[in-house]
C-alpha cells in the first residue's frame, strides 16, 4: 500500500503523524490532506530513517534548494558543501541536478549527506548519457529513460521531476505562439528536441502508468514538471503555460487514482499581479495538488539580485497557496551559485515563505521546528 | 511661490516640464497632480547646484530613497559621503541626511552640495542634539530651538523634511492605552514624546503647525508629516495609536495643503502580510491622495540582516496598493550603521519592489524594460544584459567568476543540439543555444 491508499483507508501513519507534530497540526488533518492529494510526504520507502517532510494546504511553506554538478564545475566535494550550507541555513529538501560528471555517485552522495528529502530530474542524467555513449540527446531512447527514473528510485530518492506533459499536442502549440523566450526548462528543452528529432511521443506521457509503476513500488512522490514555465514576465501565463497546466491536471487526477503522491511545479518569472491568479489557476486545474515555484522572479531587469526578485515573488506566491519555493540564488541568470549563494538563497526564500505562512495564519510559532 | 501655488494659477514650473518628460506623460497630469497635492515636487529653491526635479505620486514611477548620516559613535563625515555617492551611483532618487552626530551643519551642507537629487532631513535630531550640547538635555530643548533649526534647514535649501506634527497628547495618550510591544520605535517621535511628557504640554510642532507651515512655504520646503508611531513590531500595526495619528495626520495635510505647502505622508515599519493593503488605503483616504512615504515594509521581524529582503517584499505589495516612495533598509537595519556596501544593497533592494510594483501598476515605460532584458538574454547578448541590469556591476563580476568558460557557443551535443532542432521547429531564424 502506498502512503496515499494508507491515509483513505483512513490509517494514520507514523510519518503522518510525525508531520502533524512538527506543524503543530492534528494527524487527522494529515491523513485527510495525503488521501485528497493537497498534501504530500516525499520519503522513498527506502529511507524510513529520513525525518518527513509535509508539503501542502495547511502545512508551513517549505523552501527547495538545488544543487549540482555541470560541464563547467563537477566537482562533487563542492557541491556536497553547498548541501551542508543548504542544510545549515534551513532548507527543507534538497534537488540533486546534476547535468554532468559521475552522476550516479553524486546523487548517491547527497542522498547519504542531506538530513532533508532528496529529489531529482532523471532526464537530466539520460541526455548526459547519451550524450557520452552516442554522442547526441537525439540517441536517447524510452527504455533509457524509466531505467534512469528507476535507478534513481532504486537509490532512495524521495521525489522526482519529470515533464510528463510536454506532448505533442503541446509542442504543436508552441509553434506560432509569439512566445519571446520559448524554452527555459533544460530538461523539457531536451525532451522537446528528442521529440522534434525522432518524431515520436514523450515516454514520459505515453507510457505515465509505467512512470506511476515505479512511484508506487518506491513511494516516489512526483513533481510534474512544468516545460513551458515563463522564461520572462511577458510570456507569464500565455496559452502555452495555461495549456501544459490543464495536462498537468488530468495527470495529477491519474497519478492519485494510482494512489501515488504528487505535486505540480511552476514559474519562472512573473509579475506582480499574475503572480496570485498563476497560484489559484494551478490548485483549481490541478485539483489542489501542493504547488512547487521556481521563484517566481518579479522583474527580468535585476540580474545579481534574483534571490530578491524571487523572494517577493516567493512570498506572494505563499500567501496566495503555494506551498513549496524553490530558492534562486543571486548567481541565477549569470553562473554556478557559491556556497555563500547557496546560504543567501535558502535565507531569501525562507523569508518567502516566512511571509507565506503569516498569510495563512501559521505565523503564531506553533511549529515545532 | 512654491510647485503648488505655481500650479494652482496653472503656471508650468521647469521642474513640472522636466518631471513630465522623465514620466514620459502629458505635463497637464503633473500641473493637475501638483495642484492638487496628489503629486509633490520636492524641490527648493534653495539650492546652489541644478538638482533633478523628482515626482513622488499617483501615476508616476515609484521611486526610492536612501538614507545617510554620521552618528555619534564612529561614522565620519567622508563615510558618509561615500555612502551618498554609491546611493546615488545605484539609483537612489532622492537622499535623506539623517545624522545625530558630529558637524551637523557642515555634514548636511556638503550633502546638498553633492546629491545631484532632492536632499531630506529630520530636524528635531538636530534641535535635540544640540539642546543636549547647549542646555546638557533633551527635555531642555525649547520650542524655539525647534523652529530655529527648521528654518535654518530650510534656509540651507533642504528639499523636504520629515516632522513629526501629528503627535499630540491625544495620542500619546491613546498609545499608552493601546500597551503596544514596541512603543516608539520612531527617533524623533520618542524625543518629542518624552519632550511632551516631562513638560505636560502639547508638541510645539503640532500646537504651532502654521508656523511649520509659514517655514515651508518661503523656501518651498515639502513637508513629509512624519509618523512618530509607527510601528516597530508586527503586532503593533495599524493599531489605535496608529490610526489616531494618521487620522491627525489627514488634517494637517489639509491645512498644509490650504496653505499651498506640498506634503507627503511618511509611514510603516512593520506590517504584517494582511495588513499592507489596508494600510496604503487607508492612508490614501484618510489623506485625500496625499503621496504615502513608507519605509520597508517590513514583513516579518525575525530575519535581522536580511531586512532589505524583508522590505522589498513589503516595498513590493505597499507600492502596489499605491505607496508612492519607499525608503529603503539596509541588511544592516535593527544591527548598527550600514556600511557602503549594505548601502549599494539597500537601495537596489528597494528599486526592485519599486519596479515590481510599477510593472503591476502599468507605470509607463516599466514593461519596456523588461521586455528589453527578455530579448537580450534570449540573444545571449551579454554586454546588452549588463547594460540594461539595474545594478551593471554586480552581474559582470559574477559572470566573470562564476561561468569562467563564459563560451556561448555549446559543443555538447554536435549536430543534434536540441536547442537547434527546437529553433527549427519554432520556424526561428535564429539558433537559440543552451
Amino acid at each position: 500500500m502506498t502512503l496515499m491508499e494508507q491515509a483513505r483507508a483512513g490509517t494514520v501513519t507514523a510519518e503522518m503523524r510525525r508531520v502533524a507534530e512538527r506543524e503543530g497540526v492534528d494527524p487527522e488533518f494529515v491523513r485527510r490532506g495525503i488521501a485528497r492529494g493537497t498534501m504530500v510526504i516525499p520519503r522513498n520507502r527506502l529511507r524510513q530513517k529520513l525525518e518527513p517532510v509535509g508539503i501542502g494546504e495547511g502545512l508551513r511553506v517549505k523552501v527547495n534548494a538545488s544543487v549540482g554538478t555541470s560541464r563547467e564545475r563537477a566537482d562533487i566535494a563542492g557541491e556536497l558543501e553547498k548541501v551542508r550550507v543548504a542544510a545549515q541555513a534551513g532548507t527543507d529538501t534538497i534537488m540533486d541536478l546534476s547535468t554532468w560528471g559521475e552522476l550516479d555517485l553524486v546523487r548517491r552522495e547527497v542522498l547519504a549527506a542531506a538530513p532533508v528529502p532528496v529529489g531529482t530530474l532523471p532526464v537530466y542524467q539520460a541526455v548526459a548519457e547519451a550524450i557520452a555513449c552516442h554522442g547526441t540527446p537525439a540517441a536517447m531512447s524510452a527504455e533509457g529513460l524509466f531505467e534512469t527514473v528507476e535507478r534513481h528510485a532504486a537509490d532512495g530518492v524521495d521525489f522526482l521531476a519529470v515533464h510528463a506533459a510536454t506532448c505533442r499536442e503541446t509542442i504543436q502549440r508552441a509553434r506560432g505562439s509569439g512566445r519571446i523566450d520559448h524554452l527555459v526548462s533544460y530538461g523539457g528543452s531536451y525532451l522537446m528536441g528528442w521529440m522534434i528529432a525522432t518524431g515520436r511521443e514523450n515516454p514520459f506521457f505515453e507510457q505515465y502508468d509505467r512512470l506511476l509503476e515505479i512511484a508506487r513500488e518506491y513511494e516516489v512522490t512526483l513533481g510534474l514538471a512544468d516545460t513551458y514555465r515563463p522564461g520572462c514576465l511577458a510570456d507569464s501565463l500565455d496559452r502555452l503555460q495555461v495549456a501544459e497546466m490543464v495536462i498537468l491536471g488530468e495527470l495529477v487526477q491519474r497519478a492519485r487514482e494510482g494512489g501515488v503522491q504528487v505535486m505540480v511545479k511552476g514559474p519562472g518569472h512573473v509579475p506582480v499581479d499574475e503572480v496570485s491568479a498563476t497560484v489559484r489557476l494551478e490548485k483549481r486545474l490541478c485539483a489542489g495538488a501542493p504547488y512547487f515555484v521556481f521563484g517566481p522572479v518579479v522583474t527580468d531587469a535585476a540580474p545579481g539580485y534574483d534571490h530578491i526578485t524571487s523572494a517577493i515573488g516567493g512570498a506572494i506566491a505563499g500567501a496566495s497557496g503555494a506551498d513549496f519555493i524553490c530558492y534562486v540564488t543571486p548567481a541565477e541568470h549569470l553562473g554556478y551559485p557559491t556556497a555563500v549563494d547557496v546560504r543567501e538563497g535558502v535565507m531569501a526564500a525562507r523569508i518567502a515563505a516566512r511571509w507565506g505562512d503569516l498569510a495563512r495564519g501559521l505565523g503564531d510559532g506553533k511549529s515545532a521546528k | 511661490m512654491t510647485q503648488m501655488m505655481a500650479a494652482r494659477e496653472g503656471r508650468v514650473t521647469p521642474e513640472m516640464t522636466h518631471v513630465a518628460r522623465d514620466e514620459k506623460v502629458p505635463v497637464e497630469v503633473i500641473l493637475e497632480g501638483v495642484a492638487r497635492g496628489t503629486i509633490i515636487i520636492p524641490h527648493s529653491g534653495g539650492r546652489s547646484k541644478a538638482t533633478r526635479a523628482v515626482g513622488i505620486g499617483r501615476g508616476l514611477r515609484t521611486k526610492v530613497n536612501a538614507s545617510v548620516g554620521a552618528s555619534s559613535e564612529g561614522s565620519d563625515a567622508g563615510g558618509e559621503i561615500d555612502k551618498l555617492r554609491v546611493a546615488i551611483s545605484a539609483g537612489a532618487d532622492t537622499i535623506m541626511e539623517l545624522s545625530s552626530g558630529g558637524d551637523l551643519d557642515f555634514l548636511r551642507r556638503q550633502v546638498l552640495e553633492i546629491a545631484p537629487v532632492p536632499v531630506g532631513t529630520v530636524p528635531i535630531y538636530q534641535a535635540a542634539l544640540e539642546a543636549i550640547e547647549q542646555r546638557g538635555s533633551i527635555v531642555d530643548m525649547t520650542p524655539e530651538d525647534m523652529f530655529e533649526v527648521i528654518e535654518r534647514q530650510g534656509a540651507d535649501g533642504v528639499d523636504f523634511m520629515a516632522i513629526h506634527c501629528a503627535l499630540s497628547l491625544e495620542v500619546v495618550a491613546r498609545l499608552r492605552q493601546q500597551g503596544r510591544v514596541a512603543d516608539i520605535v520612531s527617533r524623533g517621535g520618542a524625543f518629542l514624546t518624552a519632550w511632551m511628557l516631562h513638560h505636560e504640554r502639547e508638541n510645539p510642532l503640532y500646537e504651532q503647525f502654521d508656523r511649520v507651515l509659514e517655514i515651508a512655504k518661503r523656501h518651498d520646503v515639502t513637508l513629509s508629516i512624519g509618523d512618530a508611531i509607527r510601528p516597530g513590531c508586527i503586532a503593533d500595526s495599524l493599531d489605535r495609536a496608529q490610526v489616531q495619528g494618521l487620522l491627525l495626520v489627514g488634517e494637517l495635510v489639509e491645512r498644509a495643503r490650504e496653505a499651498g505647502v506640498q506634503v507627503m505622508v511618511e509611514g510603516p515599519g512593520h506590517v504584517p502580510v494582511p495588513q499592507i493593503e489596508a494600510t496604503v488605503l487607508l492612508e490614501k483616504q484618510v489623506c485625500k491622495g496625499a503621496p504615502y512615504f513608507v519605509l520597508g515594509t517590513l514583513v516579518t521581524d525575525i530575519a535581522p540582516g536580511y531586512d532589505h529582503i524583508t522590505a522589498a517584499i513589503g516595498g513590493t505589495i505597499a507600492a502596489t496598493a499605491g505607496a508612492d516612495f519607499i525608503c529603503y533598509v539596509t541588511p544592516a537595519e535593527h544591527l548598527g550603521l550600514p556600511s557602503a556596501q549594505d548601502v549599494r544593497e539597500g537601495v537596489i533592494a528597494a528599486r526592485i519592489a519599486a519596479h515590481a510594483a510599477d510593472l503591476a501598476k502599468g507605470v509607463k515605460g516599466a514593461w519596456a524594460w523588461d521586455l528589453a532584458m527578455a530579448r537580450a538574454r534570449k540573444a545571449l547578448d551579454w554586454e546588452a544584459q549588463f547594460r540594461l541590469a539595474m545594478d551593471p556591476d554586480k552581474p559582470r563580476r559574477l559572470r566573470a567568476e562564476r561561468s569562467p568558460g563564459g563560451s556561448d557557443a555549446c559543443s555538447m551535443c554536435g549536430p543534434h543540439c536540441a536547442m537547434k532542432l527546437i529553433s527549427e521547429y519554432l520556424g526561428r531564424k535564429e539558433i537559440e543555444t543552451c
